[in-house]
């Protein structure tokens, strides 16, 4: 069996797990309406860390995260010739070095916490932090590693802000995930760790199962998504599948939900395809953003919170159905004890990813 | 058992396949070089011209290995034929013209930018064969042939019966493309390994 806890949430609701916790469940937001922030100057709903500072952002936030994974772990398991880490992230430290963004921050992490395997980054678009997590599992599972500590991290750039602006992508409003005036995305910055391991007793707080998931490509469009949900379906069908979970089983889905009009009906027609329509859904852009390569790692182990704590959030911006295909997107919060959750995750190249966590 | 059954080598200068030169550079030409070879090989595929860089040199190579590897998308289901690449500068070369379009060409290029990560080639390899398997892609400070050999075992134990392994290394002039296709469901003298992965590289052990 694969476990998986620790887990770690760094955002503009704060800088500890518990600080994004009490945030999150008394449904507060993130996104502040960002001066200047845009190209041509213009204002921008952002889920910034404002007080964020140091010149060195992405090493400063991998760094925290990981010694808060630390402080949660076996002391023996971070220098363990067993245990490697992977860092998922799109653009990493971009404004510092462009031709090599993770080098300099890989570097100053290994060196730090004396790590002894050289980390891994997986740069996927969207679907990196959750791709990351099946990773570790999957290194796990074949014993290549006993131990695997995931973070996810990416931060707010010029780069990336004119960027998704050029694409017409970015909401005139908070973000609005699956609702039906949703008109885009509000990106996000932040950082999450979780620890992947084959040994139970390494978690100092408890853990949960991770069952192991898949991604699959949609074959289909570059920055578009799938007309056919085809590639999401394909991935969740699979992690279901091996896994021996049937649809009814899923309590909860922690979908991708980034707010713009054909991602959302994408997900609905996989979700519809998969027999998911009636299991209760969030997705947690509206409190974090879109925080890319860090987004599956933060909503995992916001996913993870919310079973410790007994609430499942609502989907914050959601208010009525905007979708072809109506999902059970939660509008209140809810207090149940979900004994599994989907996670799910879709992005630009045609990629999806999907795990499954389970309470023990 | 799996085995390396083909492979692609993009320098700067040459491009072969299972070692054999197919193409050499001409540094008169006005077109670039993965141009040179796209026409030289007599690919056929219009949407290469608005490729970057980086998904050029994926295509060319996954074009040439099937042409020599005949009949292998026919042997494999849509879903089992995954993709392992990595490099060591992610999208750079695409990233550096982005920033151009809106420091210096007024604003920031939509069509530059869907190219400013490294997983788009994996995208448009998949369309091009219409293949649904996994994906990945890894920024590694340096080839890194153990990591090919561990995670492509764990795709070919986890559902995928070939993986198209490749290190795309293309920054500028400094061309460094080396894929190669490992089947488990057939023979060949070459084990998948770190030892051949490694020497059929020609990259230098660091």
């Amino acid at each position: 069996m694969t476990y998986i806890g620790a887990e770690v949430i760094i955002s503009p609701l704060g800088r500890t797990t518990a600080e994004n916790w009490a945030a999150v469940s008394a449904n507060q937001s993130g996104i502040s309406l960002v001066k200047h922030a845009g190209f041509d100057n213009s204002d921008l709903y952002l889920s910034k860390i404002l007080d964020l500072v140091d010149d060195y952002k992405f090493e400063k936030l991998i760094s925290d995260a990981l010694t808060a994974v630390s402080a949660q772990i076996d002391p023996g398991i971070l220098i363990s010739q067993r245990t490697v880490v992977i860092i998922s992230s799109t653009k990493g430290e971009l404004d510092k070095d462009i031709n090599d963004p993770f080098g300099k921050s890989i570097a100053a992490l290994v060196s730090k916490f004396s790590l002894v395997n050289q980390p891994i980054v997986l740069s996927n678009a969207c679907i990196s932090g959750v791709l990351a997590i099946n990773a570790a599992s999957n290194f796990i599972q074949a014993k290549i590693y006993d131990h695997a500590i995931v973070i996810g991290c990416d931060l707010i750039s010029d780069f990336v802000v004119y960027g998704f602006q050029s694409l017409f992508a970015i909401s005139d409003k908070p973000c609005a995930p699956f609702d039906a005036s949703r008109n885009g995305i509000t990106m996000g910055e932040g950082c999450g760790a979780v620890v992947v391991s084959g040994t139970k007793e390494i978690f100092l707080n408890g853990s949960f199962q991770l069952l192991s998931g898949t991604s699959a490509n949609d074959a289909n469009h570059i920055p578009g998504p799938s007309r056919t949900g085809e590639g999401l379906f394909r991935s969740v069908k699979r992690t279901l599948e091996i896994n021996d979970v049937a649809p009814d089983e899923i309590d909860f889905i922690c979908a991708h939900g980034t707010a713009t009009v054909f991602n959302d009906e994408m997900e609905s027609i996989a979700f519809d395809r998969s027999g998911l329509t009636n299991v209760p859904l969030s997705s947690l852009k509206g409190y974090f953003g879109h925080t890319l390569g860090a987004a599956g790692v933060i909503e995992t182990a916001a996913s993870m919170q919310m079973m410790r704590h007994g609430t499942l959030l609502k989907s914050l911006g959601y208010q009525e159905s905007g979708t072809s295909k109506e999902l059970n997107v939660l509008s209140e919060n809810v207090a149940a004890q979900p004994k599994t959750i989907l996670k799910t995750a879709s992005g630009f190249g045609g990629g999806n990813a999907s795990l499954i966590i389970r309470s023990l | 058992m799996s085995f390396i059954t083909t492979y692609c080598h993009i320098s700067a200068d040459q491009c072969s396949v299972n070692g054999k030169a197919v193409s050499a550079r001409d540094r008169a030409a006005s077109e670039s070089w993965f141009k040179q070879i796209y026409k030289e090989q007599e690919l056929v595929y219009p949407k290469f011209y608005k490729m970057d860089s980086l998904s050029q040199a994926g295509f060319l190579a996954s074009e040439l290995i099937k042409r020599e590897n005949k009949g292998l998308t026919g042997r494999y289901k849509d879903d089992e034929i995954a993709m392992l690449f990595a490099n060591q500068s992610s999208s750079a070369d695409t990233d550096l013209r982005f920033i151009n379009s809106y420091e210096h060409n007024g604003a920031p290029s939509p069509s530059l930018f869907v190219y400013t990560l490294p997983n788009i080639v994996l995208g448009e390899i998949a369309i091009v064969n219409k293949w649904y398997g996994e994906n990945m892609f890894a920024v590694l400070p340096k080839f890194a042939p153990g990591f090919f050999a561990d995670y492509g075992q764990i795709l070919l134990s986890t559902g995928a019966k070939a993986v198209l392994c490749g290190w795309l290394g293309v920054l500028g002039d400094n061309i460094e493309v080396f894929v190669w296709l490992v089947e488990s469901e057939t023979n060949g003298s070459l084990n998948f390994n770190q030892e051949n992965v490694l020497k059929l590289s020609g990259f230098n052990p660091a």
